[in-house]
């Protein structure tokens, strides 16, 4: 009810009055004439209020030497910027992305251009693309195995917009009449060398990838592969499929060939370990006759921590904090923060998770209104996060987003031992 | 005996219907549209105090099960874009970056319109004609989806006999459940032979007090290459413009 009367205050503050309905309905033609350039992003705004649970092991890492309080307030705001200029067969875009944070860490402020690439279309069946670029493969919505040329994609976002790779890529498509109505081949090169994708994997490589798309039987089905030196090389599958006018199945299957995890045991030792792994998802999309959408998810990460590393890891880091707190010596806690970062402090770092999102649209008679709950949980430990939603979109290039996240689950497991208990977040995301 | 031929007459009655009702349900769709397009469209939804959100989409189709649109305004919508093949449907959001698939009761643009409506295929690709009867000027068309993967089972479309055009389309349920009512309004030159109605209108029991509208413009004949109609190309749609 509180949000629906601060959408109406919104609404109303924001001088949306409401307009008689004209019979007469007028089309501009010049609203749609093709101009060589364009122009276009978002700004946004960000507040968010956390819980913290001081009892946690995550706390204790981050918050070992300070005390912030019980609650935590960030100031978020965020600029997208995206243009794009065309000429003849050639398409120039770029997209950037400036994060603003006020935190108890200070002020912090970072533009990183996400995606800057040239595209080259010499005919609808040929593009070729250079530069900076997200490719995003696979099916699934929150997670995606078999992205091999993707930053893995946070499963509480997963619609934000990505940081790309520098590649070269070609997408040769061919339809066809039959069975088989499209295939696609889309060969990449992705480059990996000092301050060149140095994140992407071991550096001084040039490494390979390549999907093939089927349009087939009205399934939708991709094979792709990654090899090259940078990571272990990997194969993959994906397959998309409308089983009825409501209801879609889809799933993804990966195959890694010799991983290499680092893994911390209880006493602090650091062990490599490596080995054939394969990471898969299974996955619906269902709409009900009064228009709520479900999506579920079961993730299986190969390449995950069992529950007894993740319960190690935990151990460590509380036995650090009481060495801490006892010798006021934080060696302990500086090993297991170098541990953390890409590794365990990835997002879903476990093995095995279930993702259920429910949305309703326009409920209430309130058109443009996406009441919606999502529920992520660590099937090993049971610990999950449920996040329940309501967004707005009701007014003309503004969303409007009140998010709330709680999370639960027994000590040493994953969202137990999370460093908040739950979050508050208020977007307003104006696009222009 | 007067019984049993005015049956076996009835019999072969019907058939002589459906294959003048499916003619003239071809003749509708032609005169609709070229079997393959460019169009631009605006999608307004109304809400009952009378507010008003409106979309602009340019389309593409091609062939009796091929059609593309991308929306071109607003902003917080421009370059999604949507694809149907047949019974397959999928979105583009360049925000998500990679074409999922969407059903055809969904709408990608909320209000009355669905995915169906928005990338409405021929209405002989998709419907068998039951019957049809003739009022004056009127004929009235009972259209049966021919398979169960169709938005809408039934169809009553009422079209003006003379132009051949469609007036008003009564979307059912099996049940014969009415869903919505389509008004095709304002009949238009758009120039290369085309003449068809430039405005639909729909409401929907469903939705009491709402309406949604699509507004057409430079609807023209024109042919694409089947890559065109690939998930692979949606998210360059915008350059067939």
């Amino acid at each position: 009810m509180v949000v629906v009367i601060l959408i109406f205050l919104l609404s109303s503050f924001l001088g949306v009055p409401p307009v008689a309905i004209a019979e007469e309905y007028t089309f501009d033609v010049s609203e749609i004439e093709k101009k060589p350039y364009h122009i276009g992003g978002y700004a946004e705004l960000r507040p968010a209020l956390s819980g913290l649970d001081k009892d946690a092991s995550l706390y204790k890492l981050r918050f070992y030497n300070r005390d912030e309080g019980s609650t935590l307030e960030e100031y978020n705001a965020a600029l997208r910027l995206e243009g794009s200029l065309e000429k003849g067969i050639a398409r120039l875009f770029v997209r950037t992305n400036t994060d603003y944070k006020n935190s108890y860490l200070g002020e912090d402020i970072k533009t990183t251009v996400y995606e800057g690439f040239l595209s080259l279309k010499p005919s609808s069946s040929l593009t070729i693309d250079i530069g900076k670029k997200t490719l995003k493969w696979g099916k699934g919505y929150a997670w995606n195995p078999v992205a091999f040329v993707d930053r893995p994609k946070d499963p509480d976002e997963p619609e934000q917009n990505l940081e790309g790779f520098i590649v070269a890529s070609v997408d040769y498509i061919k339809s066809f009449q039959g069975p088989l109505k499209t295939v696609s081949f889309t060969p990449v090169l992705v480059p990996v060398y000092e301050h060149v994708n140095d994140s992407f994997g071991r550096i001084d490589h040039v490494n390979v990838a390549a999907r093939i798309y089927a349009l087939y039987y009205d399934t939708d089905i991709d094979f792709m592969l990654l090899v090259g030196g940078s990571k272990p090389a990997r194969y993959g599958v994906d397959f998309s499929r409308n089983i009825t006018t409501n209801f879609e199945i889809h799933g993804e299957f990966a195959f890694i060939k010799d991983y290499e995890k680092k893994i911390m045991g209880g006493g602090g030792d650091l062990v490599e370990k490596e080995y054939d792994t394969a990471s898969y998802l299974a996955g619906i999309r269902y709409l009900t006759e009064k228009d709520t959408t479900y999506i579920i998810e079961y993730y299986k990460n190969g390449t995950g921590f069992t529950e007894t590393e993740m319960t190690d890891y935990l151990s460590f880091i509380d036995n650090g904090y009481n060495a801490y707190v006892i010798s006021g010596s934080d060696t302990l806690l500086k090993k297991a923060l170098n541990v953390t970062s890409g590794n365990y402090g990835k997002p879903n770092p476990a093995r095995n998770y279930v993702y259920l999102r429910a949305s309703r649209k326009d409920p209430f008679d309130i058109l443009y209104f996406t009441p919606s709950i999502t529920w992520i949980c660590n099937v090993d430990d049971r610990s999950f996060s449920l996040s329940p939603e309501f967004l707005y979109t009701g007014i003309k290039n503004l969303d409007l987003r009140l998010r709330t996240s709680v999370l639960r689950g027994a000590k040493s497991s994953e969202y137990g031992q999370k460093q908040n208990d739950y979050k508050v977040e208020l977007r307003a995301r104006y696009y222009f | 005996m007067k019984i049993f031929i005015a049956m076996i007459a009835l019999l072969f009655a019907i058939p002589a219907y459906a294959v003048d009702g499916t003619a003239f349900l071809k003749q509708v769709d032609r005169n609709l549209n070229p079997e393959s397009y460019e169009s631009y469209r605006k999608l307004i939804n109304v809400e009952p105090d009378g507010r008003k959100k409106e979309y602009t989409l340019f389309t593409v189709k091609k062939g009796v099960d091929k059609v593309a649109s991308v929306f071109l305004a607003p902003a917080s919508e421009k370059g999604r874009s949507t694809l149907r093949l047949g019974d397959n449907m999928w979105f583009y959001i360049p925000n998500v970056g990679k074409p999922i698939r969407i059903t055809s009761l969904q709408s990608v643009v909320g209000g009355v319109f669905n995915n169906a409506d928005i990338l409405q295929l021929d209405y002989a690709a998709e419907y068998n004609v039951e019957k049809m009867e003739r009022n004056g000027n009127e004929y009235l068309l009972y259209l049966k989806a021919k398979t169960k993967t169709v938005a809408y089972d039934r169809l009553k479309l009422h079209a003006e006999g003379k132009k051949q055009l469609p007036v008003k389309i009564e979307c059912l349920t099996e049940a014969n459940m009415l869903i919505k009512t389509i008004y095709f309004k304002d009949v238009k030159d758009f120039g290369g032979g085309i003449v068809r109605p430039s405005v639909i209108e729909t409401d929907s029991p469903l939705y009491k007090g709402y309406k949604s509208v699509m507004i057409f413009a430079k609807v023209k004949a024109k042919d694409f290459k089947d890559e065109a109609f690939t998930l692979t190309f949606m998210p360059n749609l915008e350059s067939l413009r």
